[in-house]
């Protein structure tokens, strides 16, 4: 065995000098597959943060009347409570709510508050959801309920008694998923792309070689013996390709990820070593894929042993 | 060691087969001529001992081994027991006559050692141990079928075949290249010559089978080429 692995290394090695064209296209053309796909693997990946930070941020809240009697308060708070797709709901009294917007927007004038003749904010529920994405769902619901009725601040107007991140969460959904869906197709693509690449490389190869083929198999070598310098050199060009890809990807993850979230403070840019040396297994893996998938291909079509 | 039972060999359906109900038996250590005009089926003939091709009737046994039922994979270990020579030597114009000799004991996974030891051994027998460095064009016709032959019969098979050996060759080197075949029938090679050069065949006086549109029309023991023209 070692003997013929040095001869494989040695077969494509001087394969690789005789057409490095044809060798380095099937390489640019991997690399680049292998780039997209690690670029849309991690800007998912991102993107998974991001939309998980908002859904955090998506609550309903139901603004409360002044005055509302407090057992039809509580028996809101009741049926929320027994609905299945709400995770918690929290009552804010009016004072609360008025600390909270003073924390939240008056610190550099609180004489704005202080001047304000009474108290202008409702109470309020505030409901958490298990899945954001029933957002619209409980919000009908809740709508549609009579103890809603009684207690909301604006009964003429229900739109006005609620406030949720609807929009925001499916027009990041519709993002995701757009997003999703054209780097699936980009990554098919080009991985056809480089499939044919690769088989066009091996082709040549064979061509290249198809006089010491025909000895090969007049004198008795095995299939696999024919075979293997042609798969191993199929795969190691989807590798070197899988390796320049990762390393691009260091480059993006190292030095522009960093400059990236300095920019962007209010989203949460951040990947860890971990998911993106994940990118890197995954890269290596499916590129090693191609390159064998590409070589077999070319082998059932042009080299019958 | 060569075994052909009721074999045809028919290429396009409708139109006349390469061979047709051929019988040939071949005992070990054997040296036979197969003659014939080019299309009388010779070729055909070699390519179905080789497993090249299969037969679209009867059954081919070649070292005991029934060619008609054999599984694909097992086809490069019986090619291992058959030396091949061709008219067009099939040397590989890149590597020196030591080297293409090597790469046929190379790719069969045999170690250096062995090969160091018995391609030196070979070119001696061929006459070719001074020519060792020497590309293929840098030598003669008659030099370079040496050559091929040396490849063939490197890994010691029990079959030779060969295809015109002499077809590219003038009678002078000719006949050299008979009378290696003829010492390496010697060892106790099964030595198949097709060819269709008439002074040869009749000067040796080896078995002769003759094939014509396919069909074996004579097979005769110390026989001469024949054919009336």
């Amino acid at each position: 065995m070692a003997i013929n692995f040095g001869y494989f290394m040695k077969e494509s090695a001087t394969s690789f000098r005789r057409n490095w064209v044809m060798s380095l296209g099937a390489i640019i053309t991997i690399y680049l597959s292998l780039l997209l796909v690690g670029i849309s693997l991690g800007s998912g990946m991102l993107l998974g943060q991001v939309v998980e930070s908002f859904e955090d941020k998506v609550s309903i809240r139901v603004f409360l009347k002044d005055g509302a009697p407090a057992e039809q308060v509580d028996a809101m708070q009741a049926e929320l409570m027994a609905n299945e797709m709400v995770a918690t709901v929290a009552y804010t009294s009016k004072e609360q709510a008025l600390e909270e917007f003073k924390a939240r927007l008056m610190e550099d004038s609180p004489e704005v508050i202080e001047n304000l003749p009474g108290n202008p904010l409702p109470a309020s529920l505030d409901i958490d959801l298990k899945d954001p994405r029933n957002v619209s769902t409980v919000v009908e619901q809740i709508v549609a309920s009579d103890n809603f009725m009684a207690v909301a601040d604006r009964p003429d107007d229900p739109a006005k008694s609620l406030e949720y991140g609807q929009e925001v969460v499916e027009k990041l959904f519709t993002v995701t998923r757009i997003i999703r869906i054209v780097s699936i197709v980009f990554v098919a693509m080009l991985a056809v792309i480089s499939m044919i690449f690769i088989n066009n490389a091996i082709r040549i190869a064979i061509y290249a070689r198809r006089k010491e083929i025909a000895i090969m198999r007049l004198v008795g070598a095995s299939n696999w013996f024919i075979r293997t310098p042609f798969l191993l050199e199929g795969t190691l060009q989807s590798l070197v390709g899988a390796l320049l890809a990762i390393g691009t990807l260091s480059v993006l993850y190292f030095y522009i990820l960093p400059k990236l979230s300095e920019l962007m403070t209010f989203l949460p840019l951040s990947m860890t070593g971990g998911d993106a040396l994940q990118v890197s297994v995954i890269l290596v893996v499916t590129g090693v894929a191609m390159g064998l998938a590409g070589a077999m291909l070319a082998m059932r079509r042009y080299l019958r042993v | 060691m060569i075994s052909m039972r009721n074999v045809s060999k028919i290429y396009v359906p409708n139109k006349p087969p390469a061979l047709d109900d051929c019988n040939v038996e071949i005992e070990q250590g054997e040296f036979v001529f197969l003659v014939g005009h080019s299309g009388s089926g010779k070729s055909t003939f070699i390519r179905l001992l080789l497993r090249e091709l299969l037969p679209t009737r009867g059954q081919i046994v070649v070292a005991g081994q029934d060619l008609t039922k054999m599984k694909p994979w097992k086809v490069p270990y019986l090619r291992r027991n058959i030396g091949c020579v061709f008219q067009d030597f099939k040397l590989l114009p890149n590597k020196t006559t030591y080297e293409n000799i090597a790469f046929a004991l190379e790719v069969i996974g045999r170690s250096k050692h062995v090969i160091r030891t018995q391609v030196p051994e070979v070119l001696r027998l061929v006459g070719l141990e001074e020519k060792m460095e020497s590309y293929p064009d840098e030598l003669s016709g008659g030099e370079q079928q040496r050559v091929s032959i040396a490849r063939a019969f490197v890994n010691r098979p029990p079959l030779l075949l060969a295809d015109e050996p002499t077809g590219n060759l003038d009678p002078a080197t000719s006949l050299g290249i008979m009378s290696l075949l003829n010492r390496i029938n010697k060892t106790g090679t099964t030595v198949l010559v097709a060819t269709h050069d008439r002074e040869m065949v009749d000067s040796m006086r080896k078995r002769v089978i003759a094939l014509e549109g396919g069909k074996v029309i004579r097979d005769q023991d110390r026989g001469v080429y024949g054919y009336g023209d």
